[in-house]
């Protein structure tokens, strides 16, 4: 209970920086923060697996390729983002609050439930695998046609239009 | 407060912060952090009810959170190759400024 009462304040902390940074490589550089540090927080509860695959996948992967995308767009300074700021705050905060209150209803109700003796041990790699390739083998090849797919259409997208017309025999 | 509480609030204002990025960012790439946000409180929460629920041999909900880690990479990595593909176009990806279709 401890690692989470000083875990969950840091995490929100990075998100709220991520959210309200205006310089867009703070702002990624602090998501890239709050992925680790929620990384850390599956470590502590049991979840170690799910720990190291969110390490790799959300601050190997993911965190670098907005910083990378940012780079590469090099969008304009901060002083036009912060002079929309006031409107874009007031309008967003406006959406945002309703939701809020639905979430924080839901989750008040469940305050009343009877102090948690129930809890899931931690699992093993071993069963991870096991569990993958019996009940949830149908799911992994699914997810494997779709990684195949995105990458592929990943790459079109990105790649540098050829000159050439793509008929040669028709110009 | 419980553990699974306090793991449901932290999962509910992530999830507050990144609708909120959402909204109010123009930056098509920070629009995609905002994104990413909310789909890490889902898994918070996901992460959550495992632990503090009933015994679950099949690992349903550590098993939905690597499924869904999967399909958030694939997202990213499509959303991304969009945005740059969008500004080799305009050169700029500022969403105010994609205004072709506007009637």
């Amino acid at each position: 209970m401890i690692p989470l009462l000083i875990l969950t304040p840091l995490i929100l902390l990075a998100a709220l920086g991520a959210v309200w940074k205006a310089r867009p490589v703070h702002a990624a550089l602090l998501l890239a923060l709050a992925l680790a540090l929620i990384a850390v927080l599956y470590l502590t509860i049991g979840a170690d697996f799910i720990g190291l695959v969110q390490f790799m996948v959300y601050v190997g992967a993911v965190a670098v390729l907005i910083v990378f995308s940012l780079l590469i767009t090099r969008p304009g300074d901060e002083a036009e983002e912060l002079a929309r700021r006031p409107r874009s705050v007031v309008t967003g905060l406006a959406c945002t609050l309703p939701v809020l209150w639905v979430l924080v209803y839901v989750v008040s109700r469940l305050c009343n439930l009877p102090a948690g003796t129930l809890e899931n041990p931690a699992f093993s790699v071993a069963q991870v695998g096991q569990v993958l390739f019996t009940s949830y083998a149908p799911a992994v090849l699914t997810v494997g046609v779709l990684l195949t797919a995105v990458m592929i259409g990943a790459a079109m997208f990105a790649r540098e239009p050829s000159k050439k017309p793509p008929f040669p025999s028709d110009s | 407060m419980t553990p699974l509480v306090l793991l449901l609030t932290l999962s509910t204002l992530l999830f507050t912060l990144g609708l909120l990025a959402v909204l109010t960012r123009r930056n098509a790439i920070l629009i995609l952090v905002g994104i990413e946000l909310m789909l890490n409180a889902a898994n918070v929460n996901f992460i959550a009810f495992w632990r503090y629920g009933p015994p679950d041999p099949d690992l349903t909900g550590p098993m939905f959170v690597l499924f869904s880690i999967a399909i958030a990479a694939a997202e990213a990595a499509v959303g991304l190759a969009i945005i740059l593909m969008v500004f080799r176009h305009t050169r700029s990806t500022d969403l105010n400024r994609l205004d072709s279709l506007h009637g």
